[in-house]
């Protein structure tokens, strides 16, 4: 099905290539998976699979791709968007239409079915991504992970060749995510299944579909290629030293015990106290009731649970981002809503799920002295921005947003530390990065805590939150379901599956 | 399960069941859009009273909009109008003419009888003007509008599916502006609306429309002719939205001025 010889490309205005000297091949009805570390090009690898590089995009093409028979540079993009479909990782920005059924149908309109055979293959589609009853409803409304599954059935419709998805679960909890791994599992039990090409770094999710495996290094050339198991087992060190997780690691490393002598005590004060907190958005179902906690100085605690489950509530109601509609939240004794800002950012500092919310300079070198005011504080973010490796002379003029994911995220948690704040509030941190960063993020955020800083990360990472935190909270529709050392609700699997974290 | 089904089978929109609602959203444009222009041709209060009247009434009456609706949709509307017209007769230059005849005094403003008439056609013109609009958007859904669009008028598809999908992110907007605040407020800074936040949306906004469009041109969009999963043919209903929308006002009017005074 895929036939690659010496594949390489750089995109226009960039110095280096994304891709170079890929040689690859793939039998119809095999699953190959893809793995690299962030800026592999394992996305651009995707996006020429499916015959998008080069027709929409910019750059220098170099060697010869062929898929399906078909060589991507000559065929009209027309015949090559008949052959594959792809999934990305953002499933709200792959609605077009409205209602579930019109955007299933999207993909056969453009290339002029017939009424009566769309009315057919739409629902034939919505069945095969399990989301045959939400025809009718309008996509937004949709849960991150219906979305997603809603992507699979509109890329599914048109009955392609060969299926290209580019990291489709890394936005969903992980039930969200073993529910879209069932459904291609499906897929391919049936007589002539589509090939797939899939790029998922929940290598555990994804090996047990995949055939081949090829790895590629940070500067976009293959690493090892050849059978997935095999490779993943003969090359297992050498993989994880370029970045990329390998399978079974998750369940290997053993919990984080916490800094020693850890501040945690009973007695004193507590820095955030909740007494029947909740909250609605509007006039819409509350997102959140009833909560009561106590998190104490330096104490670090996950909030976990599914998709909708209340967590970035919660984490914003704490760090006086949102005003409650119901019950109090204590920060530091104070309503942290009503705390003037500059008191409220020495208290707390908040990480958002995405970096590019938080920049608020045109220069990396300017971004974490915005506001400060005092001497010591400014020393303070130039320290910050040097133990992030976000110090060197060639990062200092560009703007944040033209750094790299991992970049992104270095720069976004100095911007909340730069106050040296009590308690530190994280929403998704681990969200998009790859494992270099993961463990520089881990490294990090140790050090914080070991320095006194409290956390509360919401996080579907289970892993993430075994490094690094101590307490885990589990909310469920809103409410408290769970709250107890980490290290037991990793090990209790019905309550793993309870919270959606199976 | 069979409330679930049940409701998965109802229609999202109720006003796709009415007749409104399944007239051509070209058919409703034509019609409002002749109503506003003959209404800005005249300075009489009487085409705009009849105007806005005809659109309440049709709300409910053929496009199976609750009156609930379009009161909450249009109260702010009202409000404004009255405002407006209230305004314009209190504080019509008209008032100081000691020659014009004085309608009724409010403490110490004198208002004239012809401040009076200008205070109402305002009030009322604005009044037709939300009403109309209103109509249309309360009976109309998005997809088909854009559907239209391009089968009927063709326009781009590019154009109306974009604005389409465009439309559908507007929400995530409202979400990124908030989140955009916030990081302001947790970093020290002050509130307000610093404009770095609208670089800031901007940002988002473009990426986010070039991970759409990509999508978008991923499912084959642009490549050849379409087809209509939903194809809209004019029919009766159109025949007679058109010919009721447009004979009715006129045929109010006409035997409005001949019988009035």
């Amino acid at each position: 099905m895929i036939r690659a010889r010496g594949l390489g490309w750089r995109y226009a205005g960039r110095p280096r290539p994304a891709l170079r000297d890929v040689d690859l091949d793939l039998d119809d009805g095999a699953c190959l998976l893809v793995a690299g570390p962030s800026g592999s090009g394992k996305s651009t690898l995707a996006l020429a699979i499916a015959g998008l590089v080069p027709h929409e995009f910019a750059g220098a093409w170099s060697g010869e791709l062929v898929v399906g028979g078909r060589d991507v540079v000559r065929t009209p993009r027309i015949d090559l968007a008949a052959l594959a479909g792809i999934v990305f990782q953002e499933s709200s920005a792959q609605l077009v239409m409205e209602l579930v059924e019109d955007d299933v149908a999207f993909g056969l309109e453009n290339r002029g079915w017939e009424r009566a055979a769309m009315r057919r293959r739409v629902a034939g589609a919505l069945a095969e991504a399990g989301i045959a009853g939400a025809a009718r409803r309008r996509g937004v409304t949709l849960s991150g992970g219906e979305q997603q599954r809603l992507a699979l059935a509109g890329v599914l419709a048109p009955l392609p060749r060969l299926l290209v998805l580019d990291e489709p679960t890394s936005n969903l909890d992980p039930a969200g995510g073993a529910a879209f791994y069932e459904r291609l599992a499906r897929l391919r039990e049936g007589p002539d299944p589509p090939t797939i090409v899939l790029i998922e770094h929940r290598v555990d999710l994804a090996l047990p579909l995949a055939d081949r495996l090829l790895a590629l290094d940070a500067e976009g050339r293959p690493l090892a290629a050849g059978p997935a198991r095999a490779t993943f087992a003969a090359g297992a060190e050498r993989l994880a030293a370029a970045g990329i997780w390998t399978p079974g690691e998750a369940g290997r490393r053993a919990a984080w015990p916490g800094p020693e002598g850890a501040p945690v005590g009973e007695e004193g004060v507590p820095l955030v106290a909740a007494t029947g907190l909740g909250h609605r958005y509007g006039d819409g179902p509350p997102a959140l009731t009833g909560v009561s906690l106590e998190i104490r100085a330096g104490e670090r605690v996950a909030l976990v649970g599914a998709n909708g489950s209340g967590k970035s509530t919660l984490a914003r109601l704490v760090a006086g981002l949102l005003a409650a509609s119901q019950g109090t939240v204590r920060l530091d004794g104070n309503d942290p809503a009503r705390l003037p800002a500059a008191r409220l950012a020495r208290r707390a500092g908040y990480v958002f799920q995405d970096p590019a919310v938080q920049f608020l300079s045109s220069r990396v070198g300017d971004e974490l002295r915005v506001g400060l005011r005092t001497s010591a504080e400014r020393a303070r973010a130039d320290d910050l921005l040097a133990a992030l490796d976000l110090a060197r002379p060639d990062l200092a003029d560009a703007s944040p947003y033209t750094l790299s994911g991992g970049e992104q995220r270095r720069l976004s948690v100095a911007c909340a530390l730069v106050r040296d704040p009590a308690i530190l509030v994280l929403d998704e941190p681990t969200y998009g990065q790859d494992r270099a960063h993961f463990e520089v993020l881990v490294r990090l955020l140790r050090e914080r805590v070991a320095a006194g800083t409290a956390l509360l990360a919401a996080t579907h990472d289970l892993l993430f939150a075994g490094e690094v935190t101590g307490r885990a909270i589990g909310l469920r529709a809103g409410r408290i379901d769970f709250d107890g050392p980490t290290a037991a609700l990793l090990s209790d699997g019905a309550r793993r599956a309870e919270l959606a974290l199976t | 399960m069979a409330v679930a089904a049940l409701a998965a089978a109802r229609p999202t929109d109720p006003s796709e069941a009415s007749l409104l609602g399944r007239t051509s959203p070209l058919v409703k444009l034509v019609v409002a859009t002749a109503w506003l222009i003959g209404m800005a041709l005249t300075l009489d209060p009487g085409p705009p009273a009849v105007l806005a009247a005809m659109a309440l009434l049709a709300g409910p009456a053929f496009g199976a909009v609750r009156t609930r609706r379009i009161v909450a949709w249009m109260a702010p509307l009202w409000v404004a109008a009255l405002g407006l017209g209230l305004f314009n007769a209190l504080f019509a230059a008209a008032n100081a003419d000691p020659a014009a005849v004085e309608a009724f005094r409010l403490g110490p403003v004198r208002v004239t009888g012809p401040a009076l008439a200008a205070g109402l056609a305002l009030g009322l013109r604005v009044l037709a003007i939300a009403s109309v609009s209103g109509l249309f958007v309360l009976t109309t859904s998005p997809t088909r509008l854009a559907d239209a669009l391009v089968q009927q008028a063709h326009f781009s598809p590019r154009f109306a599916y974009g604005a389409l999908a465009a439309y559908q992110a507007v929400p995530r907007l409202a979400d990124d502006l908030a989140d955009l605040r916030a990081a302001r407020r947790v970093r020290g800074l002050r509130g307000g609306w610093h404009p770095r936040i609208f670089l800031g949306l901007l940002v988002l906004a473009i990426r986010h429309a070039d991970r759409l469009a990509l999508a978008m041109d991923a499912r084959a969009f642009g490549t050849g002719p379409r087809s209509a999963y939903r194809p809209i043919h004019a029919g009766w209903r159109d025949a007679a939205v058109l010919a009721a929308g447009l004979g009715l006002p006129a045929l109010t009017l006409v035997t409005g001025g001949t019988l009035g005074p």
